[in-house]
């Protein structure tokens, strides 16, 4: 999950706005995209990923600002004159084609005799794993074949960018796992700059080595998935991401490098002031806890943390993990943990009285 | 026995229907120059009396020249239209689809009468060129309804991956929408072939001298003794229709059924 970021910039975006009559879809989109990057664009439906997408493919105009690739400013040229090549949602397979007609398709203007295109188009094929269906129906093919045949399609160009418009959301969930996995391999196999369209948290995180979280039109964090799991810099970006419990909290006092806070049930914290991104003043303070940093105390287990007592109030099985929805410190303030199971190690009832242990660098803060 | 009620008023709504239909056969199978019961016989006399009419040689030439320039003509309005109302947003576009296809309900013969005005109006002569020009105004809804449904079903992404593939919007065009829309093209022209074949009203009024078949056994009823020759000419022409709307309707639903679409029903 590291990421040099000394390489090149293959996409710059300038303070990008784009209008559709009064709607403002894009508001100020600034920020790069380097070369050779698996990249994710993450957001909620309509806050302007897919669009975002669209204007770097050409098949939506800019109403302001600039998009560069690879240092050329895209303005005035069309789809069909970029180095980009995109995966649509549907797949966009040529139905009336063959499986090798379909990847072969954008080969139709290449100068290369039909025999080289027959290969270009077997390669592509067996580096998605489809060799020997050339011949066939595109009709004919099962949703993840499609979506091989539409990557294979879209990298026999060798373009600059790959762009990927949720590719993965067609599929069952066994099959996304599996595509997940061989995305990031032919990534690094073929050396492209990806960028993925997804409102599938997850998903980003497994996938890409930087993710932009979008709300409304605007980057919310631009991160590496690390950084954007750990330290969110908002609390929305804190909510779209995984699990996070919010702890209504009282700021003491703010030093040079240090920041007091007391928060309900866990009492007095000092954090460092990485530990709290710039203040958005809107909404009353609150620490954010991730569950998988909270653990569960067994009799006769001690810890080097800090500890607070609580009661649960809920249990939740899923098999290699228990979640438990405990109250802390004689509160009503309700937090959330994860535990994984291991053997000879009881699934607690509801209403045991337990002891979590936690730890101060784990917190941020959110005001 | 549930629904029987219904049962019944549909068994007669169909026999109403068809009925009539069915005396056409029977009644050009007949050995006899009366059209009425009992039946005198089975001949094919009829049939090979079709053979020494000039009138209606040239009333089938006339129609099938008609036909064949109207599905042309109509079909390529019905693209042009078709493709208009399903890809672009454009001012007044509800309105100006209702106005085009408003033909499929206004009176028939209040247009043929205005046209036929506004021919002699401007000196147009009446003739074949008036007849075709009528039968497109009826013929292009139909063809814009069959066309629309065939546009609709298209995925608009995959237009996009031929232009992000390095096409041109013309050469995509030709390489993917024309041969995902070819079974609804075919459709058209085989449905709006068939009306105007059948066309009565335009016909009649922007003719002039010139006479389709529909005018022929229109004018032929009043000489007692050709009965029995409209009769054999009906059965070939109903047969012609049923066959060329069956071979429509194949190619309308195979081509919903290749672009992955959804039936939502045509006009069979």
């Amino acid at each position: 999950m590291t990421f040099s970021a000394d390489r090149s910039t293959m996409i710059e975006f300038r303070d990008v706005h784009k209008y559709y009559g009064d709607y403002h879809a894009l508001r100020g989109i600034s920020g790069e995209i380097k070369s050779g990057e698996f990249f994710s664009l993450l957001g909620p439906s309509g806050c302007g990923k897919t669009t975002l997408l669209r204007t770097i493919a050409g098949f939506e105009g800019i109403s302001s600002g600039a998009v560069l690739i690879d240092g050329k400013d895209t303005a005035g040229i069309p789809p069909n004159k970029r180095p980009t090549n995109m995966v649509f949602q549907s797949y966009a397979i040529f139905p009336h084609l063959t499986v090798a007609e379909n990847v072969g398709f954008g080969l139709r203007r290449d100068p290369r005799s039909a025999a080289e295109k027959s290969r270009a188009v077997d390669e592509a094929l067996e580096m998605v794993g489809l060799k020997g269906y050339g011949g066939r129906a595109a009709n004919a093919l099962s949703g993840g074949q499609r979506q091989r045949v539409a990557l294979a399609r879209a990298l026999i160009l060798k373009p600059k960018v790959l762009l990927l418009d949720e590719p993965l959301s067609a599929l069952d969930k066994k099959m996304r796992e599996l595509m997940q996995v061989e995305l990031i391999k032919l990534q690094r196999q073929v050396g492209i700059t990806f960028i993925l369209v997804t409102h599938d948290q997850e998903e980003a995180l497994v996938m890409s080595d930087r993710i932009a979280v979008m709300f409304e039109g605007e980057i919310a964090q631009l991160a590496d998935p690390e950084t954007l799991y750990r330290r969110p810099n908002s609390r929305k970006v804190a909510d779209f991401i995984g699990t996070m419990n919010f702890i209504p909290c009282e700021v003491l006092s703010q030093g040079m490098d240090t920041i007091e806070v007391d928060a309900k049930g866990l009492g007095r914290v000092t954090l460092s002031t990485d530990q709290a991104p710039p203040p958005n003043g809107k909404e009353s303070p609150v620490v954010g806890l991730r569950p998988e940093t909270l653990t569960l105390l067994y009799p006769g287990q001690s810890t080097q943390d800090r500890t607070v007592d609580g009661v649960v109030d809920e249990v939740i099985y899923f098999g290699d993990m228990t979640y438990y929805d405990v109250y802390i410190g004689g509160t009503d303030v309700e937090v959330r943990l994860s535990m994984r199971n291991v053997p000879g190690r009881p699934i607690l009832d509801v209403g045991t009285q337990v002891q979590l242990a936690w730890n101060p660098s784990a917190l941020v803060l959110f005001r | 026995m549930k629904g029987g009620w219904f049962r019944g008023y549909a068994i007669v709504y169909l026999l109403v229907l068809y009925a009539p239909i069915m005396l056409l056969p029977i009644f050009a199978f007949n050995d006899s120059a009366i059209v009425s019961f009992p039946l005198a016989g089975f001949t094919t006399k009829w049939f090979t009396q079709m053979a020494d009419e000039p009138t209606l040689h040239d009333a089938l030439r006339n129609s099938l020249f008609i036909a064949v320039s109207t599905a042309v003509i109509s079909t390529l309005l019905g693209i042009l239209a078709a493709r208009a109302s399903t890809r672009f947003v454009f001012p007044a576009k509800g309105a100006i689809m209702g106005l085009i296809m408003l033909p499929l309900v206004l009176p028939e013969i209040i247009a043929a009468v205005s046209l036929l005005v506004v021919f002699l109006g401007i000196g147009i002569p009446l003739g074949l060129i008036t007849i075709i020009l009528g039968h497109v105004l009826v013929c292009t809804p139909f063809a814009i309804a069959i066309l629309s449904a065939s546009f609709q079903s298209l995925d608009k992404s995959l237009e996009e991956a031929a232009y992000d593939l390095g096409e041109t919007p013309l050469s995509t065009f030709w390489l993917i929408i024309l041969p995902l829309v070819m079974p609804g093209i075919i459709s058209s022209l085989l449905i709006t072939f068939t009306i105007s074949l059948d066309e009565f009203i335009m016909a009649f009024f922007l003719g002039g001298t010139n006479v389709t078949l529909p005018v022929y056994i229109f004018s032929q009823f009043r000489f007692p003794q050709s009965v029995p020759v409209i009769m054999a000419l009906g059965t070939l022409l109903v047969l012609l229709s049923i066959t060329l709307l069956a071979i429509a309707e194949y190619f309308r639903r195979r081509g919903i059924a290749k672009t992955g679409g959804k039936n939502t029903g045509g006009f069979l």
